[in-house]
């Protein structure tokens, strides 16, 4: 049932580890440089970082200290592939003092050195700018894209093929050739194909249409321009003639055309950015590297050569691995070199690269995967039912063939003479046998006609109804206007389309939190500095939101969020660095805007004056803490590779930035090293508490200390993520001492990651506190709200998050799925033996909570929920307990919790606990969840739903719906959940029902007519009965019937519990339904029976009787289910009936047929019309009966909840004097 | 049933936002706000309460029942002579060989008998001829035939669908072709009244509709029971298909094994006590298969024929309706269950007793 997709993409926000030694670029720190001088001798210390050169005050000096050595060094070992590996910084005062830090996330040029070379036969051969020669000995694919699935050739048999992949279109297929068989030719050849070719041409109609739509936009996207480079010059030609080899050059905001390695961009550095919004949703510039080596190459005026030997076409968006000789030269490329297909090209005026993989190869469309597909349970269950009616279908048709085998047995003497049968021929001289094949053969062939007559009792038209329904269904849901987000601008997406109904049995819920639970917008909430707490909320409530902004060449920049400030810390702030007080306040703040990685952005407004600055970062409690910063007048301007530029309070102050340590997670903070204008040099740290407070040096303030941590305390349980900020100032000697082995580690060959995590830890030490900031992850909208709902239909919510214990519980409170009545069970656990005991400790626990609450629940539960369980587990424990023996226990354990914790989980134990789950129980189970790392649970899951937030779209391209908020999973199951599933499991029994009738007419027949088959009713209108007839009015009432309305659903969540008593669909449903059949079957085919016999009567006029009163008895039928009648649910029932009187009206005016005007004969007469209005009371009153005593004296839910609706004391539902008990009880009662 | 509208539209989702520009409205994927869209339709929602159901009974009971009453009584005034002939038609000599009697084309098959009607027999009086165990419908039988060689004379060789009776041993084709046609019913009946001929009337017996477009004017009888079986009646071959009135009455099959065929009418009132003399020819063979021939004198009234069956079954559907209504009555009566009422919800109920 799960869907094997691949995790294509590996997390972005798990760092490449490996920061890998690389080159050493600097002996000598004081030689003075200039960035511009760096670059126009293309020097070998020219890195790929950001070159500031347009932002350098300082005037070139002299580049001539260049050592051979460093120069063969590095020429050798090429430039710095990776992200932001190697920048250069300057120092103003003394001059440029490149200095290089940390990096995260790079592949280094040792790495890929040390890689295993590409093997030639693995590998592709490009020749830049020779996309001749490249193509000469395999043709790689071109650049033209081919969404489409057919062409006007191929679409017939390709349609037809993949359509036929249906077992049961291969049933009706196989029934319609033995139909063409003379000796089977039950219906003539048209009408019996006639079922089989709608359903095929509706859906290939269908499918035309949606190819016509790729088409349509494929010839759009392969008629796109760009640049190419064709004798020496840049030519506009179309995307799809666009081959691989060839030099491409795209301008700003233009979109990538295939994937390329870049070879130089306008900036002289090498760098470009790229908006890869297209490819993975995540809407911050990334940063792609040209190398140096090709840097300065000129296409237009000298020919580049070179080869570029990469791997073959993969999907792997976050990888890639090339090298390239070029010069002799050999380098390495990776994945920063190569930017791809769909990514936009920002803030860059124009790159130049060669193109490596094209169309169909490119890695966006080796991602484009098509939508999932699942089975719905109700599918699975209905498969069940529909073995159940083979059974009957071939009961009927051995009953036949039995009985026709004792009549031609018994018959055997006559046959030749019947005037009915005339087994001989005696029209020849010779008496010749007339279709006569032995006793056998005729059992046989009957055996096989009787199938073909009663075929639709395995019901052909369901799958295409379903099918329908569930796009009207989609339809709906996704036009739902209370189902789309403002914030994020998103409606909701139906991904699925088979498991529309599977959302109203969900019993598990499994959430992720950050993104889901919470908006993952991080806002600066409060700030403790110096041990003094500055919390907003204390002041003043009225939330003033402050724009700062600054005044810069007549321009006013201004951040582009606005944050909440506290007046008082603002006020300080401003005060300037005078007071101690104010002096602090400015430490703070500059760690704040210094201490990240944060890329300002610069962007125009529709007002010319204003300019908005805008935080790019990876890190979004980064960008909170840089917003904060700019509002409290510490807005940061600028950063290049080797400075900083902060707006301090309207002064713009420049910063040299010496070192950087990035983040990590063994370290669990990071720390930069600024040097000041005064040329004193800080070092500013901020992590983790736990981290920093080891760090900070505890003889110093030590009451400032227990101040913030109680502060910290405080903010952590608000549910707030704190970070502490310290600082200290270095001496020149401790500088020159970090400086030297900081080059030290960052060239090193070997352990390169360690060596620099070591020097980072000597740096960061004896840190004096500066403070600590409280940033709030925002719970979303009504995420409380919509946790209680969910409980109290029945669902376990089960929240997941990588976040630590003591995050994850204060959300759980905040977001009331732990509340203070709770007994919490927390396994915490370093090892397998422990795990087992504090399972097992706490299964006594629980079980003795459980007798507890059993008692209370024998005296009633108005006395309240009793004891409840919360389960808290980390995912050390998981790690012991998943995949193991212990997994049953806690299988068993979790069942009996109303709430489960997983915190610190990794994403594949997520899918671990989704599949725990859903292997152990036939209960469905959702996840829910907005980033990459949910991307495992969401595929395991019954049902995957993505967020369409923050963290890019992989998680909605891996769902199965998608939405804006958490919130809407409310409405989307308890009202659409709950209706998809009510209609979806009354469409299929209705529809068995129906085809079961009108089989059960032809049935009573062949036993009046010598067992051979003969229908009374004629074969067009057994041919549309399924079609015309009373197709549409159950498509109708499958797509907008409502059981309850939206408001009721929402206000009582407990009439979810429905679809987990499977009370719309079950085994008990099926066989009372069954019995109805033969009851109505049986009315409609005898009440015109005893009337008419000994009459003259005549086959077709009976026929047209029998079609009449079947197709009108099962409209009313449904009519009488229908609970909500609008305008479309009579015009398709009346119009159904009426379409069907029109229908025999116009077969019967057909003279080559024997019916001819048959019904107008009949329908003179009033014996016609009381038989109808006979049958059709009869036929119903049973149905009618039961149906009324089961509402009124064994009422569900849903019945007393209509009721309630209709004469409105819908208020008193679980009023005052009737507590509503949110928890249901797990030994609630299911029908299966 | 009352129509309750839709819920009020103000939670349509226009609250809000409105304020923003029209670009912003452009670019939002908001869905449009319809009352379609958000299925708020205008909509009755009919719930069976207990008035209703009993409301609906009495009703269904109160135009049954004399419906019922009014079918048996005119069913009762219909007056039926039904007299079986095929056994006591076969002279004592032969009664042990019918078949060889009936298949002997020199035998004398003429047959009289005289019948006393019961009852006056309003004009018209229809004449049928009734068979037993005659499997017309059956599938082999009903698709010998040719509606097209029938309509039109330039169709006449397309017998393809006619076998075994399609072509004569030379290959021209039959007129009309087919099993049908070939088992053409061939008894004929005379009455006498007081020794005066009662004219029996072909006039109307087969339907206009037939006569018009589906048996040609210009199709006529050819080779027809010329073969080495004959099954039943010949043809006059002078006499288009259409005038054939007995061919076109045989040819639209019955649809069950015991059916009656109008032979004529007698557009005379046959007094009660009346001694009708018929003489019977006794041609057709049905007891090769054991199937029984009944001649039928019958009056007519509005719903037909003589059959009980439609009044008994509405009477009982009346009566069972009646009988339901008054139970639900009582049942409302003794155990009334407030609609709506919120103690019967699930989660309301004692867990325990669930």
């Amino acid at each position: 049932m799960a869907s094997k997709r691949p995790l294509l993409i590996p997390s972005p926000r798990t760092p490449n580890s490996q920061d890998l030694p690389s080159i050493p670029l600097y002996s000598d720190l004081v030689n003075p440089q200039s960035q511009s001088a760096n670059f126009k001798s293309f020097s070998p210390m020219d890195s790929n970082g950001n070159n500031p050169i347009e932002n350098s005050p300082i005037p070139p000096n002299s580049t001539t200290l260049y050592s051979a050595s460093q120069r063969s060094i590095s020429s050798i070992l090429s430039a710095n592939s990776g992200g932001n590996s190697v920048r250069e910084v300057n120092f103003s005062d003394v001059g440029t003092k490149p200095v290089r830090y940390g990096s995260r996330g790079t592949e280094s040029e040792a790495f890929s050195m040390s890689q295993k070379e590409i093997n030639d036969e693995d590998a592709r051969l490009i020749y830049i700018n020779d996309p001749g020669k490249t193509n000469e000995r395999f043709e790689f694919s071109g650049n033209s894209i081919k969404t489409a699935k057919y062409s006007i050739l191929t679409f017939l048999p390709r349609n037809l093929f993949e359509q036929f992949h249906r077992v049961a279109y291969i049933y009706f297929l196989v029934i319609a050739i033995l139909n063409q068989l003379p000796q089977l030719a039950v219906f003539g050849r048209g009408a019996s194909i006639l079922p089989l070719a709608f359903v095929l041409l509706v859906t290939a109609v269908k499918d035309a249409y949606e190819d016509f739509r790729r088409h349509r936009s494929d010839r759009i996207e392969n008629n796109r321009l760009a640049w190419v480079l064709a004798n020496d010059q840049f030519q506009q030609k179309k995307w799809k003639d666009i081959r691989v080899g060839e030099i491409l050059k795209i301008s700003a905001n233009d979109t990538l055309p295939c994937d390329i390695v870049l070879l130089s961009t306008s900036d002289p550095t090498g760098v470009a950015y790229v908006q890869t919004i297209n490819l993975d949703g995540e809407s911050n510039l990334k940063t792609r590297y040209a190398k140096q080596e090709t840097l300065s190459k000129l296409p237009e005026k000298e020919k580049i050569t070179g080869l570029i030997k990469c791997e073959k076409p993969n999907r792997n968006i976050y990888g890639f691995q090339a090298n390239m000789e070029i010069d002799g030269k050999r380098v390495s490329l990776g994945p920063s070199n190569i930017i791809l297909r769909g990514c936009e090209l920002k803030n860059t005026a124009s790159a130049i690269g060669v193109a490596v993989y094209a169309g169909r190869e490119t890695k966006a469309m080796l991602n484009n995967s098509g939508a999932p597909s699942k089975r719905s349970r109700l599918e699975t269950r209905m498969n069940r039912e529909i073995i159940y009616l083979s059974v009957f279908l071939i009961a009927l048709c051995t009953v036949v063939s039995a009985c026709a085998a004792v009549w031609l047995r018994r018959h055997r003497d006559e046959l030749d003479y019947l005037p009915y049968y005339r087994k001989k021929d005696f029209s020849e001289g010779k008496e010749d046998s007339y279709n006569y094949y032995g006793w056998g053969m005729e059992i046989f062939f009957t055996f096989l006609m009787s199938v073909i007559v009663f075929q639709i009792m395995i019901p052909i038209s369901l799958y295409i109804s379903m099918e329908l329904v569930r796009v009207g269904q989609a339809y709906f849901m996704i036009r739902d206007s209370r189902l789309y987000d403002e914030a994020s601008n998103s409606k909701f997406q139906c991904r699925a389309l088979n498991i529309n109904e599977d959302l109203g049995q969900i019993t598990y819920v499994f959430s992720d939190k950050t993104g889901t639970l919470t908006e993952n917008k991080m806002e600066f909430q409060c700030a403790s500095i110096w041990g003094v707490d500055y919390s907003g909320r204390k002041a003043n409530l009225q939330g003033e939101q402050l724009g700062y902004s600054v005044q810069v060449d007549g321009q006013v920049l201004r951040p582009k969020m606005k944050v909440k400030v506290d007046p008082e810390l603002l006020l300080l702030s401003r005060s300037g660095k005078d007071t101690q007080e104010g002096k602090h306040v400015h430490d703070f703040f500059l760690a704040l805007a210094a201490c990240n990685t944060i890329v300002p952005l610069v962007t125009d407004t529709s007002d010319p004056a204003v300019r908005l600055v805008d935080y790019q970062g990876e890190s979004p409690d980064e960008q909170a803490l840089a917003y904060a910063a700019a509002a409290y007048g510490f807005m940061l301007i600028e950063r290049t590779s080797g400075h900083i530029i902060i707006d301090v309070q309207g002064e713009r102050t420049r910063f040299n930035v010496l070192g950087l340590h990035e983040f990590d997670s063994d370290r669990k903070r990071m720390s930069v090293i600024l040097g000041f204008p005064d040329k004193s040099v800080k070092v500013f740290v901020k992590g983790a508490d736990t981290s920093m407070l080891s760090v900070i040096d505890k003889s110093l303030n030590l009451n400032i200390i227990r101040a913030t941590e109680a502060h910290l305390q405080m903010y952590s349980t608000i549910g707030l993520r704190t970070l502490v900020i310290g600082m200290r100032e270095l001496n020149s000697s401790e500088f020159e001492q970090w400086h030297f082995s900081f080059e030290a580690a960052s060239t090193s060959l070997i352990g390169r990651a360690a060596l620099l995590r070591k020097v980072a830890s000597n740096i960061e030490k004896n840190l004096s506190i500066l403070g600590a900031s409280g940033i709030e992850d925002k719970l979303q909208q009504g995420v409380p709200e919509a946790i209680e709902s969910l409980r109290m239909a029945g669902m376990k919510v089960w929240v997941l998050t990588g976040d630590k214990q003591e995050t994850a519980i204060s959300i759980g409170y905040s977001s009331k799925l732990l509340t203070s009545k709770m007994t919490q069970i927390i396994i915490n656990s370093g090892s397998r033996e422990s795990c087992r005991r504090s399972l097992e400790d706490a299964m006594v626990m629980s079980k003795k909570l459980m007798t507890v609450s059993g008692v209370t629940h024998d005296t009633g539960r108005s006395s309240g929920g009793a004891a409840t369980l919360a389960l808290i587990i980390d995912g050390t424990s998981l790690v012991y307990i998943l995949d193991s023996e212990l997994e049953e226990q806690l299988f068993q354990l979790a069942s009996k919790c109303s709430v489960v914790l997983c915190c610190r989980v990794a994403p594949l134990q997520k899918a671990g606990i989704v599949a725990l789950i859903k292997n152990r129980t036939d209960d469905m189970t959702l996840a829910i969840g907005d980033g990459a790392n949910d991307v495992s649970m969401i595929q395991m899951a019954d049902v995957g739903i993505g967020i369409s937030g923050q963290e890019g779209r992989q998680a909605v391209m891996a769902s199965d719906f998608a939405m804006g908020q958490f919130r809407f999973l409310v409405p989307l199951l308890l009202v659409h959940g709950h209706w998809n599933y009510q209609r979806m499991g009354y469409m299929i029994l209705y529809n068995f029902y129906r085809n079961a009738v009108f089989v059960f007419v032809l049935f009573w027949y062949v036993l009046f007519t010598c067992f051979s088959l003969t229908t009374a009713i004629t074969e067009w209108s057994s041919m549309l009965y399924s079609i015309i007839y009373t197709s549409l009015p159950t498509i109708v009432v499958g797509i907008l019937d409502k059981d309850l309305s939206r408001r009721t659903l929402l206000n009582y969540p407990q009439l979810y519990g429905s679809g987990h008593r499977h009370e719309s669909y079950n085994l008990k449903l099926f066989w009372v339904t069954m019995m109805d059949t033969v009851w109505q079957s049986a009315v409609i085919f005898f009440v015109p029976l005893f009337a008419y016999w000994k009459s003259p009567i005549d086959g077709s006029s009976i026929g047209d009787l029998w079609t009449l009163a079947v197709v009108i008895l099962v409209n009313l039928h449904l009519a009488m289910d229908v609970m909500r009648w609008t305008w479309i649910t009579h015009a398709a029932i009346w119009g159904s009936i009426i379409a069907t009187c029109i229908c025999v009206l116009v077969i019967d005016a057909i003279p080559s047929l024997p019916g001819y005007w048959a019904i107008f004969h009949i329908g003179k007469t009033r014996l016609f019309w009381l038989c109808l209005l006979g049958i059709l009371i009869a036929g119903l009153i049973p149905r009618f009966v039961v149906k009324f005593l089961n509402q009124y004296y064994n009422p569900r839910d849903i019945h007393i909840a209509r009721e309630a609706e209709k004469f409105g004391n819908l208020r008193e539902l679980g009023g005052a004097e009737i507590e509503m008990n949110p928890i249901l009880d797990p030994s609630r009662e299911t029908t299966r | 049933m009352n129509t309750k509208g839709a819920t009020t539209s103000s939670a349509g989702g226009t609250d809000g936002a409105s304020d923003s520009s029209s670009a912003a409205k452009r670019n939002s994927k908001k869905p449009k706000y319809s009352r379609f869209t958000q299925q708020e339709l205008p909509a009755c929602k009919p719930i069976l309460t207990p008035g209703w159901v009993i409301t609906t009974f009495i009703f269904v009971g109160v135009i049954f029942i004399p419906i019922g009453l009014a079918s048996l009584f005119a069913s009762e005034r219909v007056v039926e002579i039904v007299y079986r002939y095929d056994e006591g038609c076969i002279p004592t000599n032969y009664s042990d060989q019918k078949l060889a009697y009936i298949q002997n084309s020199t035998t004398n098959k003429t047959c009289t008998r005289s019948l006393i009607v019961p009852k006056q027999m309003k004009r018209p009086v229809y004449v049928y001829y009734q068979l037993d165990n005659f499997y017309q419908n059956h599938r082999r039988y009903v698709k010998s035939r040719s509606d097209k060689q029938l309509r039109s004379r330039a169709s006449e060789s397309d017998t393809s669908t006619c076998d075994p009776e399609g072509t004569t041993p030379d290959n021209s084709p039959i007129v009309p072709c087919g099993l049908i046609a070939w088992s053409l019913f061939n008894d004929t009946y005379g009455f006498l009244v007081n020794n005066k001929t009662l004219k029996v009337s072909k006039r109307n017996i087969a339907w206009k509709s037939d006569q018009e477009h589906k048996f040609g004017s210009d199709v006529y009888p050819k080779n027809f029971q010329s073969g080495g079986l004959i099954g039943g009646a010949k043809l006059n071959a002078s006499i288009p298909l259409s005038e054939q009135a007995d061919l076109i009455v045989w040819m639209r099959t019955a649809a069950f094994p015991t059916f009656r065929k109008l032979y004529g009418k007698i557009e005379k009132d046959l007094e009660a006590n009346e001694n009708v003399t018929v003489v019977i020819q006794n041609n057709y063979n049905t007891y090769s298969f054991g199937g029984k021939k009944k001649l039928v004198l019958s009056t007519t009234s509005w719903i037909g024929g003589k059959n009980d069956f439609l009044g008994v079954a509405y009477l009982t559907v009346g009566g069972l309706c009646l009988f339901l209504a008054i139970s639900f009555i009582l049942v409302y009566v003794v155990k009334p269950r407030p609609l709506g009422d919120p103690s019967f919800l699930s989660w309301n109920r004692n867990p325990s007793g669930v």
